[in-house]
């Protein structure tokens, strides 16, 4: 068992990275006087991993949503459910799925232990049958009609819909009723076989707890797995968007946007710099302090709901500005114009020493938190990102470096739009 | 831990000091309390937005963001709430704790300069605010307005407490309403804030590990240069249902919505508000709740099924997302989780099981800066302000007997039903 510390000096702050024997990664973060902990247990696997390769060499393709189906009954076993089990300690427990990772978590203040033995042996311990599988039928369709009334998610939706044209990130992390309809124990047993692998998976517990206390359990609950390569199949993605704009109407009060940049995407994740040089880049060009931020406001196109994200995965990239306007193609036409004249002007010294700044406060109070730091290093790991390592590249960056970086992003003839307005 | 350090200032204006060196943040909320009325609620709420907008130092939005980000991304925000039949407007700053700083800046004193000049010393056009701000933060206001719409559970919930409110000042929506938004002048908003820097009840809660003693010597200095006249706050409670009303609303959904509104006959300065918050937790709270395990889990009936207790109003919601052949047979099923609680069948793995999350709540809330002020300022019109550890001794000395006391005088107000239909049925 290899014992790594990652420390900061500037930051006066450290966590532990351990390389278990039974193939897990595992990181312990402790904060002192925290009286809470948070436990994650996640899996690199989302809604975009839905065509791989098993060890027979077949290629299979599963049914949609079932990452996410996977979530609720690994929730189950035969003698009840973890949340009943976790009634007992008293920890407060929940799971997601995203686009690219599943995770199981808790935050407790009391009984530790116990908790984290829950977690660590629910997660081992599939338990599907045809009746139980059917049974979720019902809720899970619940829940993806309760998205499809939901005006937020269903505008990003439609926007990555249009935005890829092979990519699987264009589908609903949740699936539909009808494809969710042909998930069966042996697909689940299939996918839970090849990613729940302890070498694709990561524990990350922050808060009120010791690295020993963590390796006892664990060394208790593990399973050895023999390591495996996973062999995630994406067709190749062209550069140029699928369409440009997409509109749905729904029941709204407000008319919602995002509007989207297709990025370049390799097969590698970004690393720290780039991601510090991009947050850098979009804070001075979108945040409440931009110029860009001020002349739609002026004009009356945005309010506070506007925001901006780099939404970044294995195989794709964007940018995405978001939020609510009754003119979203006027709100798009002067975003794109802005980020035209930035690249022929050049960024402003001022504005790049502040967006410094900024950028570094909010990625050290981020640290505050225990459920930010255990979700922040699980994603880290599964990018190959180190916490510290992304903060330092933020206090070092130079306007050089966000000019270089602007250079290769940010396209604005590869942008989708996309615009719920009211039926 | 987290404990509370109350000094008062001056009449009805209170410092509140939480000393803190865990975090790499500090905050400073200030919190005027009105009185929650049609003819104000509007104007207060579109002044407190203008007035974090700019001042008189910061003259305009753009200046002040750039003030905000030097300070390393420094947030000054302000937001407008209902507690009781009070309006409560708020105005925070937070900011990295000094330790952090690159270059040994002082922030905790710049935030605190920063709020005074905001709540103090807004930037005015004789006796009235800048009309630009004011159109721009209208426009935004009126934006919010709108949008609560977009979210359709949280627009029933709204729905379904202006119902069963409709004749208490709490069926007001915390920004009043849409057009006295509209209507709202310049110079009313200026007599708004004159209003509320007159005869406000004022919380300052300060959270944070530099030495909070200059902060509270700012805020004296400028409180006792205003002539105070305090208004008294309080908060009518309507004890038991007379009748249930029925309202329902059809909208092109996929999913449906139901609330249930219930009278607890508890409500703040009872004795037994925590246990009827215990009793609520049990039946809605938590993911081994009855309304969980039974309404969503074992009949699939809802997506989601949840309740809430409003403390200060003696409330109860429970809120559920239905598909909409199935409203009745939800309406049954959460009614029937009720009448089993008040007939006792209550295990002592389930009570034990909710006194031990409700106590992980307390202890966890407060491990943030927002989550200490958060918790604290939810207590402020309390009669009693309890640390985390007294609310969970309190939580633990309630009974199983207690709980079902309070489940039994429970009764049902209002129901409110959002019916998803497709978009040729709404037609009809």
């Amino acid at each position: 068992m290899n014992i790594t510390e990652i420390k900061s000096d500037a930051l006066s702050e450290k966590y532990y990275k351990v390389k278990h024997d039974s193939g897990l990664t595992i990181y312990v973060y402790p904060k002192e006087g925290y009286s809470s902990t948070y436990a994650i247990f996640g899996t690199k696997y989302g809604s975009i991993n839905n065509t791989f390769k098993v060890d027979s060499g077949d290629t299979v393709r599963v049914p949609d949503g079932i990452a996410h189906y996977l979530e609720h009954k690994l929730f189950e076993s035969e003698d009840g459910d973890a949340f009943s089990r976790y009634a007992k300690t008293g920890a407060n427990a929940n799971a997601y799925t995203s686009f690219d990772k599943t995770c199981y978590l808790f935050s407790c203040t009391d009984n530790f232990e116990e908790s984290l033995e829950i977690l660590l042996d629910f997660v081992q311990s599939p338990y599907f049958t045809k009746e139980t599988v059917q049974k979720e039928q019902g809720i899970i369709g619940q829940e993806i009609k309760m998205y499809d009334d939901s005006p937020a998610w269903r505008v990003m939706f439609n926007m990555l819909m249009n935005m890829y044209k092979n990519h699987p990130v264009r589908i609903d992390i949740a699936g539909t009723v009808d494809s969710i309809a042909q998930i069966t124990p042996e697909y689940l047993y299939t996918c839970y076989n090849t990613y729940y692998n302890l070498n694709n998976m990561v524990l990350c517990v922050a808060g009120n707890a010791t690295v020993d206390t963590v390796l006892s359990i664990a060394d208790k609950m593990l399973k050895k797995c023999e390591p495996h390569t996973i062999d995630n199949i994406f067709e190749d993605e062209p550069d140029y968007v699928m369409k440009d704009y997409v509109e749905q109407h729904l029941p709204v009060g407000m008319p919602l946007f995002n509007l989207g940049f297709k990025e370049k995407a390799g097969d590698k994740r970004v690393d720290e710099k780039t991601l510090a040089f991009t947050e850098i880049l979009l804070f001075m060009l979108a945040s409440s302090t931009s110029t860009l931020y001020r002349e739609l406001m002026d004009k009356g196109l945005i309010n506070s709901t506007f925001s901006y994200e780099f939404f970044e995965g294995e195989g794709f990239a964007s940018t995405i500005f978001s939020g609510e306007s009754h003119d979203p193609e006027k709100v798009a036409d002067i975003i794109k114009e802005y980020i035209k004249s930035l690249k022929v002007n050049g960024i402003d010294r001022e504005e790049f020493d502040i967006a410094k700044k900024a950028t570094y406060g909010d990625a050290v109070a981020s640290l505050n938190s225990t459920d930010n730091i255990a979700n922040m290093i699980a994603d880290f790991d599964f990018s190959h990102r180190e916490l510290y390592a992304y903060i330092e590249a933020i206090a070092k960056a130079s306007a050089q470096d966000i000019e270089n970086r602007l250079s290769e992003m940010l396209d604005i003839e590869k942008t989708t739009l996309s615009v719920i307005k009211n039926s | 831990m987290s404990k509370l350090i109350r000094k008062q200032i001056i009449d009805s204006v209170s410092f509140n000091t939480i000393k803190e060196s865990r975090f790499k943040t500090m905050r400073i909320s200030v919190t005027a309390f009105l009185p929650l009325e049609k003819a104000t609620a509007a104007q207060n709420a579109l002044m407190s937005l203008v007035m974090t907008r700019s001042c008189r130092k910061y003259p305009d939005f753009t200046v002040l963001s750039k003030k905000l980000s030097s300070l390393y991304g420094a947030a000054l925000t302000s937001g407008f709430r209902k507690m009781g039949d009070v309006q409560a407007l708020t105005f925070s700053v937070s900011g990295l704790d000094d330790r952090y700083a690159l270059d040994g800046d002082i922030i905790s004193k710049e935030l605190s300069d920063l709020l005074c000049d905001v709540l103090f010393d807004p930037l005015l056009k004789e006796n009235a605010f800048d009309s630009t701000e004011c159109e721009q933060e209208r426009r935004q206001l009126i934006d919010m307005i709108d949008s609560e719409f977009n979210e359709k559970r949280v627009y029933a919930n709204q729905k379904a407490l202006s119902i069963m409110c409709a004749d208490e000042a709490y069926g007001i929506p915390r920004y009043g309403d849409r057009e006295s938004v509209m209507s709202a002048t310049p110079s009313d908003l200026f007599d708004a804030w004159q209003n509320m820097l007159k005869t406000a009840r004022f919380e300052i809660i300060y959270v944070g590990d530099s030495d909070s003693s200059i902060a509270f010597d700012v805020f004296k200095k400028r409180f006792e240069a205003i002539d105070r006249k305090p208004v008294s706050l309080s908060t009518t409670v309507k004890r038991s249902a007379d009748m249930i009303k029925r309202e329902n609303e059809d909208m092109e959904l996929s999913q449906s919505k139901m609330i249930l509104g219930f009278r607890t006959d508890v409500a703040e300065p009872d004795s037994d508000v925590m246990a009827t918050r215990l009793m609520c937790a049990l039946l809605g709270g938590t993911a081994h709740s009855k309304l969980f395990c039974n309404v969503r889990e074992k009949l699939s009936l809802c997506y989601y099924c949840s309740s809430s207790y409003i403390h200060s109003k003696g409330i109860m919601l429970v809120e559920s997302g239905v598909e909409r052949e199935n409203i009745e047979k939800a309406e049954k099923a959460i009614l029937g989780e009720i009448k089993a609680m008040q007939n006792g069948d209550i295990s002592d793995e389930e009570l034990i099981a909710t006194k031990m999350s409700m106590s992980n709540a307390f202890y966890s809330s407060c491990d943030t800066v927002g989550g200490i002020n958060a918790y604290y300022m939810s207590q402020m019109l309390d009669s009693v302000v309890y640390t985390p550890q007294e609310a969970v001794d309190k939580v633990n000395s309630i009974t199983k007997e207690d709980v079902i006391a309070c489940a039994k005088k429970l009764t049902l107000d209002t129901v409110f039903t959002l019916t998803g239909v497709s978009k040729n049925e709404e037609e009809v």
